[in-house]
């Protein structure tokens, strides 16, 4: 059980951490195109859509580096996770208001559908369990403990 | 791992692509030296490239272009699904042989009347509107030359070179990097960027 939890600790921080470098690293190439898959979800007020796309690949690619180094890994998961949400609740509102928006996620031309919010909720999955993996453990200890 | 990371990201920073002719005949507006230049591949017929024009480069054009803060180039890039948008094309680059005056306001007849001359085929009626009868006349005679037809085709071949898929799409070049921006861009955005360079 300890084995099989380790290898998926790991499984999930290079896992995670590498889609966040290659995420960041794509956006940092074109600050704006990034920035017009931003105003393209017209949710966000233009003032703040360049600083967004100046900043925003630069915070991923901290995470991807965090989450790679194993530094503070619940309270990096936890931001992790936030940023996740985020993008899956700003995801979800632009397509359900019917806006033909671009994902701008990890290439363009990547329109907002229900595949690419499905693919931000796997992506949370490792985030998550990164962020409760003690909880877990203790979870599985107490049961273990329990059984005996 | 880290310093394969910063030499990653540091690859991320400087200009990639490539470069394009830097001859200013399609120059819209704006002297080529500008500090910031903008080669957009446009399609006369594509509603997107109809919102580009007339929402956020004539902005542009009035803004920074006219005191020479920003060069901005127009390539055709006429799509196949859109009957009518070579014959813009042309029409375009034979007022472009007139002078910028004349480009200016076939183009902007072009992109304002879109809807009309793009549900009917009637484009030369939407380049009549724009030009005195001299300079109309003068346009009926140079769209027959055979280089203009030359000129799209060497428009395309450079989109395609440059990995053009769809249109709107254009390059902004400033401070020794360009970027790729595939849709169009709000004015206040683009404005954003520039006055970080040219105040």
């Amino acid at each position: 059980m300890a084995v099989a939890l380790r290898i998926l600790h790991w499984a999930c921080r290079i896992v995670l951490g590498g889609i966040f470098l290659y995420s960041g690293y794509f956006k940092l190439q074109s600050p704006l195109q990034f920035a017009a898959a931003i105003a393209g979800y017209k949710l966000v007020p233009n003032s703040f859509i360049m600083p967004l796309a100046d900043y925003l690949p630069w915070v991923e690619i901290a995470l991807g580096a965090l989450l790679l180094s194993g530094w503070k890994i619940r309270y990096v998961s936890i931001g992790a996770s936030a940023l996740l949400l985020a993008f899956i609740a700003i995801l979800t509102v632009t397509y359900i208001r019917g806006i033909d928006a671009d994902c701008g996620c990890f290439g363009f031309g990547d329109k907002i559908s229900p595949r690419t919010i499905a693919r931000d909720v796997l992506i949370l999955l490792p985030a998550i369990f990164l962020a409760a993996e003690e909880r877990l453990k203790n979870s599985a200890t107490n049961y273990t403990n329990r059984t005996k | 791992m880290f310093v394969a990371l910063l030499l990653l990201l540091a690859s991320a920073l400087p200009a990639s692509g490539v470069a394009a002719d830097q001859s200013c005949e399609q120059c819209l507006g704006g002297a080529p030296d500008a500090p910031i230049k903008i080669e957009v591949f446009s399609d006369f017929q594509c509603p997107a490239c109809r919102e580009l024009y007339m929402d956020t480069m004539k902005l542009v054009l009035r803004d920074y272009c006219s005191l020479d803060k920003v060069c901005v180039i127009y390539h055709e890039f006429p799509l196949q699904g859109h009957p009518y948008s070579r014959e813009a094309a042309r029409y375009s680059l034979a007022a472009q042989k007139l002078g910028r005056l004349q480009w200016t306001a076939v183009v902007d007849s072009l992109y304002a009347n879109q809807a009309v001359w793009s549900d009917k085929g009637t484009v030369q009626a939407a380049v009549a509107r724009a030009l005195s009868p001299d300079d109309f006349q003068k346009v009926l005679k140079l769209i027959q030359d055979p280089s203009i037809n030359g000129t799209i085709e060497r428009d395309i071949a450079l989109g395609q070179k440059r990995d053009v898929q769809s249109t709107p799409t254009f390059f902004i070049t400033a401070l020794g990097r360009e970027q790729k921006v595939v849709g169009g861009l709000p004015y206040n955005v683009l404005k954003e960027f520039f006055d970080r360079i040219v105040k």
